[in-house]
């Protein structure tokens, strides 16, 4: 979605879409628009950031995201400037897979999640990178986001390989817990401060 | 279990089955010419059914176990359930072993999948059968859970008809009014409900929405816990609309129990959607709709105690009690008072109408002494059994059953126009019983302004 010219948008004049508008979506210099999409496998916490990061809140019963969710938030910059996120929390069961460029089509931010106690999640996070370079934006700001970290004593994927990888693709790394809310909303603020900003004074 | 003998008539043996088909002891004698005649002479000619009747009774002999099928699956609403698929199989095998409707169920069954899989499902079925789709239903075990457990109270799953929301007419005209405009501006369909009941739905102009897709799509919506949380776009498939296409669902919850379906064809559509459902949502909130629907949810709703003592008909006669149903009031020619805790008039435990035209069905509110979920369980295989035995060889325009068991008196009627099913007090009076079912069908009449979603209806286009 949103990669439609002809869809019938009363209020926003810069909502972000496509492929051939820029990937940030920018409404002006000061208020930014970004479409994000988060991509990872099933139960490694995509919806337990978001709701973390948008409401505050963290609910340990997981309900198992059907398609994909759409919330969004907006945060401001100690420049004075505001970023607003829209947010594609997407399935991450495996029946959704072929579905996501749906999702991540167009998108400004994509952030690729996985559990720090799962290598398969890992993997799989690496195969979602993969795949956004070769079918996401061309400029699009990637997010390597390792979950849970507040189970440390299980943790089965050691920080230096995923900070390693990261660097090799050029994405921004960081640990999160949505339990504890630790690192969620400086997540967010790092992917803010690194959208590029064309119209920038 | 009954030892009450409020109708007079000489007590039934415990241990008696009768089957009947209907011959004396009373006309459904239809008051209004949209009732096509009494239904004594034709069953009369039809013998067959009485094969058919005794078999049932065959099968209703051992049944007293039955309807708590699924008490044994392990059904959390909520939970996820990553590995249980073998809970679910568990649930299919026992609703299987207690004589549930298998092929009604495993048609039902694979729908729900193509619903959730789309039709990636098939291709990959046709490309290699012994496709391994495990993988592709983590997660949906609650949803296949959820609908083994409608097959044990819905009637939507047998009958093949929805149910609405009582309410009153104007109001429903008002959340239809808002839908059209919607389905107006590319929307396939827009689809209204209340738990399992429809407020209202609109289809775009040559769409038709199958009450089977609607049970499928709110099982799905209503069993998937996280389209409670924010609202979502989703590809489903509507097997009856056309089992080889993706549809996109925008799906959000308006508040607890409501929630708004829009239907489009478009991957693009969310954001229209996304406009569309603000709209609604404030006509909806502005006419107070939302609203009236909560107060329905409390206490709309057909009771056999009200049903009228006097059957003439005076259209819109119960209305107001409808989205404002209590106990005691005013309406004298009620008789809950008279017969407290014991069901309505004649025995009248219960009832389940179906309008065949609209593709409709609109059942009591479940009262005294059908109020464990035990009791309406047992009472739902009856009726499901009833449905059966009416459908399952060539039905004539009309035809009747009048059996009695220990459990109750069932009474069916199916015309052209509509199928009642009503269970009475095992000892209720047949006589009695027939012409209280006259009187449903005359009341049910009256009030169907506001029990059925009436000419916006998909299905007339
Ligand atoms: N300990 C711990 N558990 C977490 C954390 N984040 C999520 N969880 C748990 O992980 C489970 C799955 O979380 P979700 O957010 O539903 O996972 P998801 O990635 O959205 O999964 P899908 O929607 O299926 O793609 C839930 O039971 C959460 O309670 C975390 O930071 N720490
Ligand atoms: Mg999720």
């Amino acid at each position: 979605m949103g990669c439609s010219a002809s869809l019938p948008d009363r209020n926003s004049t810069a909502r972000l879409t496509g492929f051939n508008s820029e990937s940030n979506g920018a409404t002006d210099s000061k208020n930014l628009k970004v479409k994000l999409v988060l991509l990872g496998d099933s139960g490694v916490g995509k919806s337990c950031i978001v709701l973390r990061f948008v409401r505050g809140q963290f609910d340990p019963t997981s309900k198992v995201t059907v398609g994909a969710s759409f919330l969004s938030q907006t945060i401001a910059l100690q420049d004075s400037s505001t970023v607003k996120f829209e947010i594609w929390d997407t399935a991450g069961q495996e029946r959704y897979a072929a579905l996501a460029p749906l999702y991540y089509r167009g998108a400004g931010v994509a952030v690729v999640v996985y559990d720090i106690t799962s290598p398969e999640s890992f993997n799989k996070a690496q195969y979602w990178v993969k795949e956004l370079q070769k079918h996401g934006s061309p400029d699009i700001v990637m997010a390597l986001v390792g979950n849970k970290a507040d189970l440390q004593d299980s943790r089965q994927v050691p920080i230096q390989d995923a900070m390693d990888y990261a660097e090799k693709n050029g994405m921004f790394f960081i640990e999160t817990s949505a339990k504890t809310a630790d690192n969620i909303n400086q997540l967010f603020e790092e992917i803010a401060k690194r959208l590029p900003r064309t119209l920038s004074s | 279990m009954n030892n009450n003998n409020k109708m007079g008539s000489d007590p039934i043996p415990q241990q008696q089955q009768e089957i009947e088909i209907e011959g004396g002891g009373g006309q459904l004698s239809p008051s209004s010419s949209g009732y096509a005649g009494g239904i004594g002479s034709s069953s009369n000619s039809n013998p067959s059914s009485e094969i058919e009747s005794s078999e049932i009774q065959h099968g209703e002999n051992n049944s007293t176990s039955n309807g708590v099928v699924y008490d044994s699956a392990s059904w959390v609403p909520g939970k996820r359930h990553d590995d249980e698929v073998s809970s679910t199989l568990q649930a299919i095998i026992s609703f299987v072993e207690n004589g549930g409707d298998c092929v009604n169920f495993v048609r039902a069954g694979k729908h729900q999948l193509l619903v959730i899989l789309t039709k990636s499902v098939n291709r990959c079925f046709e490309k290699n059968p012994k496709f391994d789709m495990t993988p592709l239903l983590g997660g949906t075990d609650v949803v296949f859970s959820s609908l083994i457990h409608s097959f044990s109270w819905n009637p939507a799953a047998f009958l093949h008809a929805y149910t609405c929301l009582p309410l009153a007419y104007p109001t429903r005209q008002a959340a239809g009014a808002i839908l059209q405009d919607v389905a107006d501006s590319g929307v396939l369909f827009a689809i209204l409900m209340c738990k399992h009941k429809v407020v209202s739905l609109v289809g775009a102009q040559k769409a038709s929405l199958h009450p089977d897709d609607m049970l499928l799509l709110a099982n799905f919506v209503l069993s998937s816990e996280s389209f409670r949380t924010s609202e979502s776009f989703s590809p489903i498939c509507l097997p009856r609309y056309n089992p080889m296409a993706f549809l996109y669902a925008y799906v959000h919850f308006l508040d607890v129990e409501t929630y708004l379906m829009l239907l489009t064809t478009s991957s693009d559509a969310f954001f229209h959607l996304k406009d569309c459902r603000i709209r609604i949502e404030m006509v909806l909130l502005k006419s107070n709709v939302l609203s009236e629907v909560q107060m329905s949810l409390l206490e709309g709703g057909l009771y056999v105690e009200d049903l009228p003592i006097d059957p003439s008909p005076r259209s819109g006669y119960l209305s107001p009690h409808l989205g404002h149903h209590r106990p005691g009031t005013e309406s004298p020619s009620r008789c809950r008072d008279a017969n407290p805790g014991i069901g309505g008039p004649a025995g009248l435990w219960h009832f389940i109408y179906r309008s065949i035209n609209l593709d409709q069905y609109v059942s009591s509110e479940f009262s005294s002494p059908i109020n464990s979920s035990h009791q309406q369980k047992r009472l739902y295989r009856a009726y499901q059994k009833l449905y059966a035995s009416m459908h399952d060889k060539g039905t004539g325009p009309h035809k009747t059953q009048f059996r009695r068991d220990e459990n109750y008196v069932l009474l069916c009627w199916i015309t052209q126009d509509f199928e009642l099913y009503a269970a009475f007090d095992p000892l209720a009076d047949k006589a009695l019983a027939i012409k209280t079912c006259n009187r449903v069908c005359q009341w049910v009449r009256d009030v169907e302004n506001d029990i059925f979603l009436l000419g916006a209806s998909p299905f007339s286009w």
